[in-house]
């Protein structure tokens, strides 16, 4: 059979998103891609131009649905980075707690969806009943299920809500006991270990080279994580290491990438269950919003020739926005708000993963890197 | 406790770097502290010229083993001083990853412990700031070849800000369609967000239907 | 031919019916002959004889002669529509299995709330108490027996939260069985559903190829016993027929994914054909064995044979027939793991994307007709078809024998033949619910390297089997040894003996997890052995120099 383009998308139930992938294909291999992104561009940066500083996290949060609270916090330490605002500690334990339960939620939204792409249906309902109740815990937080605007400038919204710490315990808890079940579906079967393993290599240098970060990175066989390299936040208080996986000599496979990220939601539940314990003046006192010890003043201009940038861990990778200050309303907005989007430059190293497999591998490589469309295209 | 990258180590790591890209022509690099929650952290902030840029990506990659490109902003500043119309903006990191090692048939993965890191292992941010005097045509030299993290980044700069990078292979429209006109760059200042007129809510382009009353409102 | 009986005896009631009737129609009609001549006298000049037209006729005689004819056709009409609304009607319990099963499965819920859900919701969702509805108090213990059940093994968990996220609305008739119209709904949605052409499609390949499969496994049934005289023909080579029939779908398959103008559906098409052709042939030597075994082709003789003869059911006697006949059939009716060929992940519905209406319908019944077939017929090769379990046994019982002998024979044989059939498939959803998709390279790969010499291993044991053990019985050894044979295979499989060495045999390169998950280790891990544990890694991470036993040795 010659070679033909087939276009994976714009519609199709399995790219997790709304791309189009063109794979040239020689009967069954993959011989070439062409990732098409830009379907959900919504022109967030420059929106942003035109939106106070507390209005721009509404939009962040819309960034990545599935993660958005470390979207948020990510346009957040940007902000306090360029108006230079001190944050009290209260309310960056409150965070860190907000973006660990938000990692695990997207990544077993992402797990639930690397499933059925493999094959198994049964997981997906399994992974977005514990997602329930991570989300439920972020409603308590947040005050809605998905896009929560938490952050503000300077601190949070409002506190962790009275029964939060015990409620959070009893889920987190059950939750660990649940990866479990995750694990024995996926390592015990040898089917699922048969098609992910071998298939999707990807080197660690190369991705470093690529600007492919996180997880990504990780389970390429280095612990580079932005929370120890350029540290942010209280991480530096709690018991913790980012996990890392022993890839296989020709790089990381499927394999490692989909173990890495169950390693990293016990990592992040494990956070969340000591960050409980050691938020100063505990985690059952409550502030009402608006109190010192949880949201610090915070100037709302930010003067020309001012820039603000920060880089975060987000769940796929490390996300950055940069901040020009002096826009309109003398300054209340930014003049140009960027947003480095981790899965904007993993999807064609993805796609470039692909070449020499078959079609059928196509899912499992594209799903095991975690894209996430809302964020690649802004 | 959890270990992160001590901020001293950080802080003079930058400084050395900062002092060495200082010594080429047209750089001016210094340390510039920025806030993080409760930690300090030291970039390397530097000011290049467009003609120096490609000379001192090299160094770069080369000398001090920046190996991850973040990202790349362009801004347009109409209104900026005469030598600074457009502005391109490069974040690097300085991650100081290698291939793990192969010993006995098996990979070891490389466990780096942060608090021990010091000197040229010290992972770094890196902010590249290239100024473009004013011209209907900016353009900047692609460093495609040397990160290829860079390529995207590029692409994306051109379709939405408009600055071109020389030598880049492949410049293409990644977010907005393919069929966009040539030259249409939204992020210049002179497309102006848009409200959507009175006249689009009838859902109705001409306005035929619209009511009297609501002849010529904007939103 | 038939050995075993039952009092359902379709085929002698539909043929005395209508012989009776044909009888009386011959009786009805007059027994004298009937003088329709007519003569003719033309004119002496034009024509010297009279012309004769017409003859006797007499109507019974002549219906006499038709009504063997007429007989076969109107009972084999009878026969014919019977048995096939009875495959209708039983095919339904299918899709109900299929996604109430899944459904538990999916829910985590276990064994008891999953019977229980059954009928009734959960969290406090009900559909009230509709035992009491029943007269004279019948309900009474219906009503007892559900409290009873829901304080020993409630179904609330004391974490609101479990019992949050494990809400399942009831919504459905409050008598017994609730979503089992939803087939229904289904059919009449298809139904109405328009039939949209792909604008270069070739459209005469388009149109047969929904014709070729549906048609192929409609006629399987025709051949398909559902009790011993439960059947619409039977000729002597009935299984070579019907697994010829069998095979001919993946023609239709293929011509339904290259005729659609899409690639998708002729990837899809080509990856089908491939695994259907790789996988008839293992599916055929298998056929072939319990053929052999049994010592005929045609289905009822083979049941008669276990029912009757052998007094075992070939799954004992030839356990690896069995598990190769499961695997080659989930292939063939493309079910996870083999449903590559139309996996959503790649090719959106694969060889029938294009297909829409009534047509997808059919084929979607087809496909559920296929598994039911293949369930049928491992329930008629290997599980003794209409034969009770354990039947011979319970009926030479000293005392209660002739009890139950009685009490078996008021069961017609259909009822086993379903059961069986029925549980058969919801081990297939149980397959579907628990395992990935293999890729179409691997599937071909296995059907090729593993099952086709398996089959012909399995051949070659039944073969043995019959030649030189069969003495007119089995005698007490063979079904044991066959038994304790397969199971051995099974635990030599299955278990992981050295866990290490497997591991490092299957992935050289392991990976750091803390805790290494096998089923039934959860749920009682404690927060502190898990923090316990993770320090321990961060130091034996820290040595950087981990080997395989050094990570087992820290859990």
């Amino acid at each position: 059979m010659a070679e033909m383009w087939i276009s994976m998308g714009p519609q199709h139930p399995m790219t997790h998103g709304l791309w189009t992938l063109k794979v040239k294909v020689d009967g069954e291999t993959v011989v070439d891609t062409e990732p098409d992104l830009g379907y959900i561009h919504r022109g967030v940066e420059k929106i942003c131009e035109a939106r106070d500083f507390t209005q721009i996290t509404t939009y962040c949060d819309r960034l990545c649905y599935a993660s958005a609270n470390t979207w948020s916090h990510s346009y957040i330490y940007a902000v306090e980075d360029l108006l230079e605002v001190e944050v009290p500690e209260r309310a960056e334990y409150i965070r860190l707690i907000a973006v660990e339960l938000q990692r695990i939620a997207s990544h077993l939204m992402w797990l639930g969806a690397y499933g059925p792409d493999i094959g198994n249906l049964s997981v997906m309902v399994w992974c977005l009943r514990e997602r329930e109740m991570m989300m439920d815990l972020l409603q308590e937080l947040g005050g809605s299920r998905m896009h929560y605007n938490f952050p503000r400038v300077g601190g949070v919204k409002r506190d962790l809500p009275h029964g939060f710490a015990q409620r959070a315990r009893a889920k987190v808890s059950l939750f660990l006991d649940r990866i479990q079940e995750y694990e024995a579906l996926f390592d015990e079967s040898t089917i699922f270990l048969i098609r992910t393993q071998g298939v999707g290599y990807s080197k660690a240098e190369e991705m470093v080279n690529h600007g492919v970060s996180g997880p990504n990175l990780r389970a390429g066989g280095v612990n580079y994580d932005v929370r120890t390299a350029h540290p942010y936040s209280v991480y530096s208080e709690l018991d913790w290491e980012p996990p890392v996986e022993r890839p296989s000599i020709k790089g990381a496979d499927c394999y490692d990438r989909y173990r890495i990220r169950v390693e990293e939601m016990r990592v992040s539940a494990l956070m969340v269950l000591e960050a409980l314990d050691k938020i100063p003046r505990g985690a059952d006192t409550y502030h009402e919003p608006g109190d010192p010890a949880i949201l610090a003043k915070a100037p709302s201009r930010a003067p020309e020739g001012t820039s603000g940038a920060h880089h975060f861990e987000d769940s796929r990778g490390e996300s950055m926005f940069y901040l020009a200050g002096g826009g309109e309303g003398r300054g209340k907005m930014p003049y140009r708000a960027s947003i480095r989007s981790p899965m904007f430059i993993t999807i064609p190293y993805a796609s470039k993963c692909m070449i020499g497999y078959k079609v059928a591998d196509i899912p499992a490589i594209m799903g095991s890197f975690d894209p996430c469309i809302g964020e690649t295209d802004r | 406790m959890g270990k992160v990258v001590s901020a001293s180590n950080q802080k003079s790591a930058a400084e050395s770097m900062a002092s060495a890209l200082s010594s080429m022509e047209g750089v001016d690099a210094e340390v510039s502290e920025r806030k993080s929650g409760t930690s300090p952290r030291n970039i390397v902030s530097v000011d290049c010229s467009s003609e120096n840029w490609r000379i001192l990506a090299e160094c770069m990659r080369v000398e001090h083993d920046v190996d991850y490109c973040s990202m790349i902003t362009g801004i347009h500043w109409p209104e900026g001083s005469p030598d600074k119309n457009w502005e391109v903006i490069y974040h690097f990191m300085r991650m100081g990853v290698t291939d793990p090692p192969v010993i006995d048939g098996m990979v070891q993965p490389i466990i780096k412990d942060p608090t021990t890191l010091e000197g040229k292992e010290v992972p770094l941010e890196i902010e590249v700031r290239i100024a473009i005097p004013e011209t209907r045509d900016p353009k900047v030299a692609s460093v495609q070849d040397i990160w290829v993290g860079a390529d995207w980044n590029e692409k994306e700069t051109w379709d939405l800000v408009g600055i071109d990078f020389e030598g880049h292979v492949g410049m293409r429209r990644v977010l907005q369609p393919h069929e966009t006109p040539v030259g249409f760059h939204p992020l210049q200042k002179q497309h102006k967000l848009r409200y959507h007129d009175f006249e689009e809510m009838y859902d109705d382009a001409q306005g035929f239907l619209r009511k009297p009353s609501d002849a010529g409102k904007i939103k | 031919m038939m050995a075993t009986g039952d009092w359902l005896d379709l085929r002698g009631w539909v043929e005395g019916l209508v012989g009776w009737s044909m009888d009386n129609v011959h009786d009805a009609l007059p027994s004298k002959d009937l003088d329709l001549t007519v003569t003719i006298s033309p004119p002496k000049g034009i024509w010297p004889e009279d012309i004769l037209l017409g003859r006797e006729v007499n109507l019974q005689d002549g219906f006499a002669d038709m009504q063997p004819a007429l007989e076969g056709l109107f009972s084999a009409t009878m026969i014919c529509t019977v048995v096939f609304t009875t495959m209708m009607l039983t095919m339904l319990p299918i899709p109900y299995i299929e996604r109430k099963f899944i459904g538990r499965l999916m829910d985590r819920l276990g064994a008891t709330t999953t019977l229980r859900s059954l009928w009734i919701g959960e969290s406090g969702v009900t559909a009230g108490e509709w035992w009491n509805q029943l007269p004279f108090g019948m309900g009474a213990p219906i009503g007892w027996l559900n409290k009873t059940l829901n304080s020993i093994w409630g179904n609330d968990h004391e974490l609101e939260a479990v019992s949050r996220v494990n809400n399942r609305g009831y919504h459905g008739y409050w008598f017994l069985l609730p979503g089992f119209f939803q087939a229904f709904a289904d059919f009449t949605k298809f139904a109405g559903k328009e039939h949209i052409v792909p604008k270069d499609a070739d459209r005469p390949v388009y149109e047969v190829a929904p014709v070729i499969i549906i048609s192929t496994t409609v006629l399987v049934f025709a051949f398909v016993p559902f009790g011993p005289h439960f059947y619409v023909s039977s000729p002597e080579l009935s299984v070579v027929f019907m697994m010829a029939i069998f095979g001919v779908a993946p023609l239709g398959v293929f011509f339904a994914g290259w005729s659609s103008n899409n690639k998708y559906t002729l990837i899809g098409g080509m990856r089908s054909a491939a695994q259907l052709t790789a996988y008839e042939i293992p599916l055929l030597i298998t056929v072939l064995g319990v053929c052999v075994i049994s010592g005929s082709f045609n289905v009822i003789e083979i049941v008669d044979f276990q029912a009757e003869e052998s007094n075992v059911w070939n799954l004992f006697m030839l356990p690896l027939g069995a598990a190769l006949f499961l695997i080659t059939m989930i292939a063939e009716v493309e079910r996870i793991p083999f449903d590559m060929p139309e996996a959503e992940a790649e090719l959106v519905e694969g060889w029938w994307t294009e297909y829409g209406g009534m047509r997808w319908g059919l084929m979607f019944a087809a496909e559920y007709q296929r598994c039911y077939a293949a369930c049928l017929l491992f329930a008629l090769f290997f599980l003794g078809g209409w034969e009770a379990p354990f039947q011979g046994t319970m009926e030479s019982l000293p005392l209660v024998g002739g009890g139950l002998e009685f009490l078996l024979a008021l069961i017609p044989g259909i009822v086993w033949v379903l059961i069986k059939a029925w549980a058969l498939f919801a081990v297939f959803v149980w397959i579907r619910a628990s395992l990935h998709r293999v890729r179409t390279d691997q599937i071909l790969e296995f059907g090729w390297q593993w099952l086709l010499p398996l089959s012909i291993v399995n051949l070659a044991i039944a073969m043995f089997l019959r030649v030189w053990v069969w003495d007119g019985s089995w005698g007490i050894v063979a079904p044991v040894v066959m038994i304790l044979t397969g199971v051995l295979g099974l635990v030599i499989l299955v278990v992981d003996e050295d866990k290490e060495a497997l591991e490092s045999m299957r992935r050289p390169y392991s990976t750091y997890a803390v805790t290494k998950a096998y089923p039934g280790r959860h749920p009682d891990t404690k927060l502190e052995d898990l923090q316990r544990q993770y320090k321990s890694y961060s130091a034996v991470k820290a040595a950087s120099s981990v080997s395989l036993s050094d990570t087992e040795a820290g859990t």
